[in-house]
């Protein structure tokens, strides 16, 4: 009788569960939308946050360490002399008071807030701030350090003045002071050696060092001597290692941690039916895109390269993709980054276009063609089927070829693809970091590896990052953006959002266009 | 008894040559799979200049067979070398991950006993009655079903709906361990099940068939003491095999259960450490499993023997 019952109660459960299933993916609209984390009454302090999240970080080295998953959580302990704004558009001071730049625009005197300790007891002071920048820009060929490849010294003038001296004018300097690889560490890593040190860095932020098991959840702390009085609420903050999306989805509704770091699309709408979810999405400086490479026939003409991006139905991949979540890219730029144009005449769906410029090209008629894609991606897939899809009717054959991600990343490298898909994320507030990259042979990356060479790109995009005017930068980089939609080196496909979900007890957290969300704001409800 | 177990340091011995064999053949794998290190640890924004430097560093524009030397050199020195993700001793990272995996195997063949003897006897008491059709239905439901939808479902109405054990985790002490894996290792037990229910059905009925059985109905043995007794003991040694190869199998399928429950295991280290290209903790992982399977297959034999003193594998001409 009772191996029976034990076997009835296995099949039952799992009819139930397939039923519970299908109830939870018919779910949709509700709370996916907007609010969430807004205040709820006055912060309360205390309280464990715990983020649920697919990998791992890797290392809490802020200058050798490229993944985000490493990135959000050492930020939280090491800060910069500059921060990003919330809307993630300009820079603001943190550890700086502010600065002074010379009239050639080659000089930057910054004065430093006074009082500042590390979380290790010591005042910070402008030898730290030197030895941090200079130890930054020492590891430009294995870290992060080309970012200051403008920068031709550093003095500490006195306990707290830093004076930055330029090689040539560079208008994004601020920003680039603002970038976590540039936060303020102890001098001389306080005497340990860089393997020692980032073992349990020690910065100015709200969180220090807690616990770190790997492969299984990181800790940090509340910081009780941070400088910004009264913060953070929380007491800790612990990102935990759960590679399932659908368990990280049960884990929020179950109310086992309280944020789901980037839920898939396909069950993110759902997420927000739970009364005790919100999923909620924020704007980003994600650009997708299909990369010709124009060192191969017929990529190099221009009218092949606008036909296509004349014939993709970007609307299509934004609902097979991020289901709806999103919008079809119409520039170079990112809605999230400053000196966006709203009004690039970007190339969207066009039939006639389309028709036109293929009549235009050197192949009317068609050819067959291949696209690139990194396997194991089923985003890159679907935009990849779309795209197929969408150029066949004009003549265009293209066969997807799915290579292993690093493999991928290495043809695109190599030049050894046709088309490929790609995409950029911003890490400072300045849209130098990817126009130098994708505009310009010169910042090594053949323009985004399209070998696209646009002297009239090139000479807009220089302008602009020696411009201290910001007027005249908007005008230049309204220009290029301009330039670009009609060269097309790229055909921009789609802006997408970040996804979150989190526990209806979060409240304050915000995730800036560059990714990061600074958790010293963040508090949570009993 | 201890003279049937000679075999047991033989057989030790040939565990070296097997373990070998796995790391050679482990290590040119890995460097088969498309993709650099480098590149996966620097993200696909990087330069190929910086790639470049990292390879350098890293050791990765050594000739093959020289990292394998160099890998076999520090074997032998108990060093299984630094894992590129975290840049700490692998071996340390490993045995860190061990004890989850250990436990979610053990668990699962408790488990997986407890569901599987008294289904099996039920059937085998009335055979081609309805208690055995059930019995013998379930088992294809259970194969057919794929592990991670049944973590899945287990998760969902055990965890969500009814709250009475946790969305995935490991927990803290000996206690927590239990009460975190016993829906993993529900689900592994539920999918490997049926073939030990089959196996032991069979070999009771065929137990049940023979000369001594029916020697011991007619001296008055009957109902649990005849199952238990008689019948069950000498028609679990095909099953002990069973569960011996499908231990292996259960290591294996950590791999999935681990990602669904978010264990800390050598099986969601694995995977973590094959997307980032982290050659020497694949090494390492394939090597703690590869001679956890050989121990468990010496452990099989050393119960097979205990159980049936007949069995005597020290002058097995394959051992």
């Amino acid at each position: 009788m009772k191996s029976k019952l034990v076997s009835l109660t296995l099949v039952g459960t799992m009819a139930l569960g397939g039923a519970m299933l299908t109830a939870c993916s018919r779910g949709s609209s509700g709370g996916a939308a907007a609010g969430g984390s807004t205040a709820a009454g006055s912060p309360v302090k205390g309280g464990d946050l715990t983020i649920a999240r697919a990998q791992d970080a890797k290392s809490m080295n802020n200058i050798l360490t490229f993944d985000n998953s490493s990135i959000f959580i050492f930020e939280q302990m090491l800060e910069p002399l500059f921060t990003v704004t919330p809307d993630g558009k300009d820079t603001q001071p943190l550890l700086a008071e502010g600065f002074t730049v010379s009239a050639d625009q080659k000089t930057y005197t910054i004065a430093l807030k006074k009082g500042i300790t590390f979380s290790s007891g010591a005042e910070m002071t402008s030898a730290d701030v030197k030895f941090s920048i200079d130890e930054d820009t020492k590891h430009a060929d294995t870290g992060w350090g080309f970012i200051n490849s403008a920068i031709k010294t550093v003095t500490a003038k006195d306990k707290y003045t830093v004076v930055v001296e330029l090689k040539h004018a560079w208008a994004p300097i601020i920003a680039d002071l603002a970038l976590f690889s540039n936060a303020i560490v102890p001098k001389d890593y306080g005497g340990k050696t860089m393997e020692e040190f980032y073992q349990a860095p020690v910065g100015t932020g709200a969180y220090k060092w807690g616990e770190w098991k790997k492969g299984q959840y990181l800790k940090l702390v509340a910081n009780p001597s941070y400088w910004q009085k009264g913060k953070p609420y929380l007491s800790s903050v612990t990102w935990k290692v759960v590679p399932d999306s659908n368990t990280r989805k049960l884990q929020v509704q179950g109310g086992q941690v309280d944020i789901n770091e980037y839920p898939d699309w396909s069950s993110f709408k759902s997420l927000g039916t739970a009364s005790n979810v919100t999923a909620k999405t924020f704007p980003s400086t994600e650009l997708d895109y299909l990369a010709f490479n124009q060192n191969k026939k017929p990529f190099s003409d221009v009218h092949v390269r606008r036909a296509i991006s004349a014939m993709i139905d970007r609307e299509a991949i934004v609902n097979a993709v991020l289901f709806g979540n999103g919008t079809p890219a119409n520039s170079l730029l990112m809605p999230g980054v400053p000196f966006y144009d709203k009004s690039t005449p970007g190339i969207m769906k066009d039939d006639a276009l389309a028709k036109s410029e293929m009549a235009a090209s050197t192949v009317p008629s068609g050819f067959d063609t291949t696209l690139l894609i990194p396997s194991g991606d089923a985003s890159k897939l679907s935009t990849a089927q779309i795209i197929q899809g969408d150029l066949k009717p004009y003549g265009i054959n293209v066969t997807i070829t799915p290579l292993d991600p690093t493999a991928n990343h290495n043809a695109q490298q190599n030049m050894q693809y046709e088309m490929g898909l790609s995409g950029w994320t911003m890490d400072i507030p300045d849209p130098d970091e990817w126009t130098q990259f994708a505009v310009d042979p010169a910042g090594g990356a053949k323009s985004a590896y399209t070998n696209y060479n646009s002297t009239k790109a090139i000479d807009l995009n220089r302008a602009a990052e020696a411009e201290g005017d910001k007027a005249k930068r908007t005008e230049a980089y309204s220009q290029l953006q301009k330039v670009t939609a009609e060269e097309a080196p790229f055909a921009y496909l789609y802006y997408a959002p970040y996804a979150y979900a989190f526990s209806n007890k979060v409240h304050g957290f915000n995730v800036t266009p560059l990714g990061n969300y600074p958790i010293m704001d963040v508090w949570k409800s009993n | 008894m201890l003279t049937r177990l000679k075999f047991v340091p033989m057989r030790l011995l040939q565990a070296v040559p097997v373990a070998f064999g796995v790391t050679l053949v482990v290590f040119f794998l890995v460097h088969l799979i498309p993709g650099d290190p480098a590149e996966a640890l620097l993200g696909a924004q990087a330069t190929p200049e910086r790639v470049a430097a990292l390879r350098q560093q890293m050791g990765l524009n050594d000739p093959l067979v020289q990292q394998y030397w160099h890998f076999l050199v520090r074997l032998l020195h108990g060093d299984l070398g630094q894992s590129y993700i975290y840049q700490t001793p692998v071996l340390g990272l490993v045995l860190e991950r061990v004890p989850a995996t250990l436990m979610l195997v053990l668990y699962s063949v408790v488990l997986m006993l407890v569901i599987s003897i008294p289904l099996a006897i039920a059937a085998a008491s009335r055979p081609g009655g309805v208690r055995d059709h059930v019995v013998r239905v379930i088992p294809l439901v259970g194969l057919g079903m794929p592990q991670f939808w049944v973590g899945i479902m287990l998760l969902l109405i055990f965890a969500v709906t009814f709250g009475w054990f946790p969305v995935g985790g490991y927990g803290e002490t000996f206690g927590e361990h239990l009460w975190y894996l016993f829906l993993p290792a529900l689900t592994m037990a539920i999918s490997l099940s049926p073939i030990i229910i089959r196996s032991l059905r069979a070999s009771m009925l065929t137990v049940l068939e023979s000369d001594y059985v029916a020697t011991a109905k007619s001296k008055g043995a009957a109902g649990r003491g005849l199952y238990i007794g008689h019948v069950l003991r000498n028609a679990v040694i095909p099953a002990v095999s069973i569960v011996g190869v499908n231990v292996g199998y259960l290591v294996g399928g950590s791999l999935v259960i681990e990602q669904v429950f978010a264990i800390p295991g050598l099986g969601s280290m694995m995977i973590e450490s094959i997307f980032a290209r982290d050659f020497p903790s694949v090494q390492a992982v394939t090597l703690f499993v590869a001679v956890f399977v050989v121990a468990v297959g010496i452990l099989t034999d050393v119960v097979y023997t205990m159980l049936d003193p007949r069995v005597d594998l020290t002058h097995r001409s394959d051992v």
